[in-house]
């Protein structure tokens, strides 16, 4: 990883490193379910993701920045997801979007269905919906880019290294798009 | 064949059918567990019938009246419709393998297996095919415990057959 992850850059160059990161965002598009065709059609030409950088359906996880889960993870399919996390390298992102990886969803209470995607990746943005909107999508990818912007490269890969599963953000809490936060206690002993 | 024909041809046919029932045109006819490889034969092979075409085959569970193995059958040239049930104790609950009859079944019966606990004898690769290898108990008998719920309640609205008055 050279210098990046050995030294604090000086905040210009840190900037533009940032800059160049956080526009180039390729996707590794775990879809399996419902959310998935959501996921799709936030990448065509109405919502149009590209704008933002984001590039869909990397060539493979080896050539993928960042992970969307979309739609509902069952522990038969858990080890696959585990082993397309990492094979991605880093510096990798993952989003969970829709109910069902975020927490199982309407399968709460299934004998078959992994209720949250955070028990086997480290999720960095949770975006809720039954299936959520393309532009739930879209405002999860700018808070996304947003926290990659002001990220730290040494501190990131530091964490990485301390604490394996852990989100990329470990300072501060994961984002739920429209507000909230599951590491918010009072919401979550409700 | 009506509905009514083939109940009755069944019951002349093999001598297997214990009862019949009519329901949405389609007949469903009981046999007995002895009988069940003997009656899918006849379904196949026999010119009237002529059964081409094993939609489904699964099971239901009765509580305390053991389980009841469904078979769906339609045939491509006859345009016709049987359902072959059988029952089946609760403990221990075994039948013989269709898949000799229909390849089909292989599938339908190993998910049945993994899904009811119901024991295909003569089965020729009867492993989990859906769930996870490590996956203890039969999740669609009614008295597998759904751990979720144990815990809580479903939160939501309930259906009106669910709610006490």
């Amino acid at each position: 990883m050279g210098l990046t992850d050995k030294v604090n850059f000086p905040q210009p160059a840190k900037f533009i490193l940032n800059w160049g990161r956080k526009y180039s965002l390729w996707v590794m598009n775990f879809g399996l379910a419902c959310c998935a065709i959501e996921l799709i059609a936030a990448s065509t030409s109405r919502h149009d993701f590209i704008r933002l950088g984001v590039i869909p359906v990397a060539h493979g996880p080896r050539q993928a920045d960042m992970l969307v889960v979309a739609g509902t993870l069952t522990d038969k399919m858990a080890p696959a997801l585990k082993r397309v996390y990492e094979q991605i390298p880093e510096p990798k992102y993952v989003i969970s979007f829709g109910s069902c990886s975020n927490c199982g969803g309407p399968f709460w209470d299934s004998y078959s269905v992994t209720k949250g995607v955070d028990q086997i990746v480290p999720v960095d943005v949770y975006v809720p919906g039954c299936p959520p909107r393309p532009e739930a999508l879209l405002e999860g990818i700018l808070l996304l880019q947003d926290r990659i912007g002001k990220e730290s490269l040494k501190e990131h890969y530091q964490r990485r290294e301390a604490e394996e599963p852990e989100p990329a953000f470990t300072s501060t809490v994961p984002i739920v798009v429209g507000g909230g936060s599951i590491s918010d206690t009072s919401i979550r002993d409700e | 064949m009506t509905p009514d024909e083939i109940a009755a041809h069944l019951t002349e046919a093999t001598g297997a059918a214990e009862r019949s029932d009519v329901a949405h045109g389609e007949v469903s006819v009981w046999v007995p567990n002895d009988k069940w490889v003997e009656v899918a034969t006849h379904l196949r092979d026999c010119g009237r019938c002529h059964f081409d075409l094993p939609t489904f085959l699964t099971a239901v569970d009765l509580e305390e009246q053991g389980f009841e193995v469904v078979l769906h059958m339609y045939s491509v040239r006859r345009q016709h419709h049987v359902n072959v049930k059988t029952q089946l104790a609760r403990d221990e609950p075994r039948l013989p393998t269709l898949s000799g009859v229909w390849n089909g079944l292989n599938w339908c019966e190993r998910e049945t297996w993994e899904l009811f606990g119901i024991d295909f004898t003569g089965h020729p690769n009867q492993v989990k095919l859906l769930l996870p290898v490590e996956f203890e108990g039969f999740p669609l008998r009614k008295d597998f415990l759904l751990m979720t719920r144990e815990a809580k309640e479903w939160p939501g609205l309930k259906e009106p057959a669910e709610v006490e008055h």
